[in-house]
């Protein structure tokens, strides 16, 4: 009979779910990992909920450092971030292939194995939606100086940027807040950052916070000259567009303003 | 003087001059320099360079592009800011280039500044007001963004010295690929005063390198290497001249980009071309390409031109008109050709060219296999064979070929038609992508626009 695990979207959840799914000793071919509840659940098959437990976590997140190296480690740390539901069974036959093999360290080169492959491409997507982020995340300035990034990232990448700003941005004190899955990313100034989730139900104090002095002004700076530094002779604006995808521009400055005036 | 005027415009006035002034500099590159923040002010730098937006004109936004004044005592017949144009003059302090370019990283508007000026009063002194302001930047400020300024030719070669050690790049445009053009057009400047601090920041570079081998503390010297811009079309050069030229400048003077920027009439000056077309941007593409070929696939200069054929095919792009000119050298066997000779082949790119050469190791290769390392066939079966087979019965006859290569439409990324934007079709390796690096996004096909980053 087919094993359905059900586990927590989350580091723990997922890795703890390989535990698990190891424990069994059963064929790895009849278990699977599912990420949240299903709504169409399968005849003839059994369901069990795992309880997401760090110290099993842990465990699992050692053998896959040790044996598969940085590379494969960090590959499943991105495709650990993805929102697609079926990465959490794409990691854990993925592992199960990658040990496997005789040289575990090779396991990302492996692409002909479904698993491994999959693997590479929801990393691959949320290292690159992580570089969007960089490249086209705004602050913008609260009145209390802090500055303050709305975001809407598709896949949970939140804590792969946040180390880029920190070391960019050390005097700081900044927020990214991924709208979509209501957390965030807080870097006070001089420390380190962490990540905290908004409260069901309750709004951030954030919302509170008027813009300050200075922000209409660089804004509009900024807008000014995104305009005039384009060539008219040389507009293209699906050039523009193929470079700068549409779903990003609702939270670039840039955009905005000039929305907003007409 | 003039500053006392300036400082009574608004900063919005001042950014609206001198940023519209500053964007036919081509460069907005913030790449070749990686540098983590030490904590103690602002900003850091990617090897890889990074856009923060892109114009529209389809242009990657990564600098604060400014110039430091448009005053100017040179009357350049292509500039706006020429002397005899009547327009109104301002001038930014050194507090507020360094204000707007912090305010704007903080927002993560960019990635850095690049300052560029018209001449207020003489070189000198010009030049030492821009070392002010990186100064300031980089000490009061702690700013550690990238910044490449423009070196102005003929300020005193000790402030350059001094300038190189506290920005990443540097460039001194060439403006018109010969001294011919320069005199006609630039009647104030000379060539031999803009090769001059080009040859200093070469062996600057050059020096700073040995230095760093001895000791890794050593302050860096222009590490993000040396830009040059030439413009196109406004003078009669041809391509083979410039593509010669450029071939001088990346092998005698160690350039990291050249770029080139297709001539705009701005001041309907009629002694310039009148260019009812719009400026030449398919001309400017294939210089592009050219320059690909010229610095990553092994080509030389006289190789794509010569004296009889000065000018590029305004239909093929160069690889390809190269490709049908030496036909005797096809086919190639990619399964035992060597990497220098399977990078010419058209629809083979970089890439794929490396790729091939890996995995024939582990036995021959078979055209599907080309195709999934990233071979554009519809392009490269005119030209090659796998275990002595072609893949189809095609004939090696350049009209023929050129017929067949001619309805694979080529995707140029200036299209009005409204063609998607591909990667050009020079660099063929449709899926490149670098395959590590978290950050592993399609940098380089952005770079292939225009020469960006
Ligand atoms: S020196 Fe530079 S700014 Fe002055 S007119 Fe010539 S090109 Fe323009």
């Amino acid at each position: 009979m087919e094993l359905y695990l059900i586990c927590e979207d989350s580091l723990e959840g997922i890795f703890t779910g390989i535990y698990e799914a190891y424990a069994l000793k059963r064929s790895h071919q009849e278990i699977h990992l599912q990420v949240g509840e299903e709504d169409n659940l399968r005849l003839f098959s059994e369901y069990r909920s795992i309880q997401a437990d760090s110290n099993k976590a842990a465990k699992v997140a050692r053998t896959i450092n040790r044996e598969f190296g940085q590379e494969g480690f960090m590959a499943v740390c991105r495709a650990l971030a993805s929102n697609d539901a079926k990465k959490g069974d794409a990691i854990y036959k993925m592992v199960v292939s990658g040990l496997a093999m005789s040289d575990p360290r090779k396991v990302m080169s492996n692409l002909a194995n479904e698993y491994v492959m999959k693997v590479f491409e929801l990393a691959r997507f949320s290292a690159n939606e992580a570089h969007f982020l960089i490249e086209f995340l705004r602050f913008k300035e609260l009145e209390n100086g802090i500055l303050y990034a709305r975001t809407g990232p598709k896949n949970n990448v939140l804590t792969f940027v946040m180390p880029h700003f920190s070391d960019r941005l050390p005097l700081e004190n900044f927020v990214i807040h991924d709208e979509g899955r209501g957390i965030y990313g807080l870097h006070p100034a001089r420390k380190d950052w962490y990540v905290v989730t908004e409260e069901e139900g309750r709004e951030s104090v954030l919302s509170t916070y008027k813009l300050s002095a200075g922000e209409e002004l660089y804004s509009e700076l900024f807008t000014a000259f995104f305009h005039t530094i384009a060539v008219e002779e040389r507009v293209n604006r699906r050039l523009q567009r193929n470079m700068l995808p549409l779903r990003y521009r609702e939270y670039m400055t840039e955009f905005q303003l000039s929305k907003d005036r007409k | 003087m003039e500053i006392c005027i300036s400082e009574s415009t608004t900063s919005m006035d001042k950014l609206g001059v001198l940023s519209d002034a500053a964007k036919y500099d081509v460069s907005c590159s913030s790449s070749g320099v990686e540098r983590k923040g030490d904590g103690t002010g602002i900003g850091n730098s990617a090897a890889g360079g990074i856009c923060h937006s892109f114009s529209s004109d389809g242009r990657c936004i990564s600098l604060l592009k400014i110039l430091f004044t448009n005053e100017c005592i040179y009357d350049c017949k292509y500039c706006v800011n020429r002397r005899s144009n009547d327009v109104p003059r301002v001038s930014f302090t050194p507090e507020e280039i360094c204000t707007l370019t912090i305010e704007f990283y903080r927002r993560n508007f960019i990635e850095g500044l690049f300052l560029s000026s018209g001449i207020l009063h003489n070189p000198d002194y010009t030049m030492e007001l821009i070392y002010q302001a990186i100064y300031k930047l980089r000490t009061e400020y702690r700013f550690q963004g990238y910044i490449h300024v423009k070196a102005i030719p003929g300020a005193n070669p000790i402030i350059i010295a001094k300038l190189g050690m506290i920005v990443d790049r540097m460039s001194v445009n060439l403006e018109l690929p010969t001294a011919q053009g320069l005199s006609e057009l630039a009647p104030n400047k000379h060539r031999k005063t803009i090769l001059m601090p080009m040859r200093q920041i070469q062996q600057g570079i050059k020096q700073n390198k040995n230095e760093l081998v001895l000791y890794k503390k050593a302050p860096t010297f222009v590490p993000g290497g040396q830009s040059t811009q030439m413009i196109i079309g406004a003078t009669p050069e041809s391509d083979y001249q410039i593509v010669s030229v450029a071939e001088n400048l990346y092998q005698k003077f160690d350039l990291k980009r050249v770029y080139y920027s297709a001539f705009i009439n701005i001041n309907e000056d009629r002694s310039l071309p009148a260019l009812p077309g719009g400026p030449p941007l398919l001309r400017e593409h294939r210089l592009y390409q050219a320059d690909w070929l010229l610095r990553f696939y092994g080509f030389k200069a006289d190789e794509l031109l010569n004296e009889a054929r000065p000018n590029f095919n305004i239909l093929l792009d160069p690889k390809a008109d190269w490709a049908l000119r030496h036909l005797e050298s096809f086919p190639v066997e990619v399964n035992r050709a060597d990497y220098q000779t399977i990078l010419r082949v058209p629809g083979i790119g970089v890439t794929s060219a490396q790729r091939i050469v890996k995995a024939r190791r582990n036995g021959a290769l078979r055209f599907e296999d080309l195709k999934k390392i990233g071979v554009v066939l519809k392009r490269a079966l005119y030209f090659i064979t796998c275990s002595g087979r072609m893949m189809f019965n095609t004939r090696i006859e350049e009209d023929y070929i050129t017929r067949n290569l001619l309805t694979v439409k080529e995707r140029l990324p200036f299209d009005k038609d409204g063609v998607t934007y591909q990667q050009l079709s020079l660099f063929d390796d449709v899926n490149f992508q670098p395959e590590s690096g978290w950050a592993s996004k399609l940098i380089e096909p952005k770079s292939v626009v225009y020469g960006q980053l």
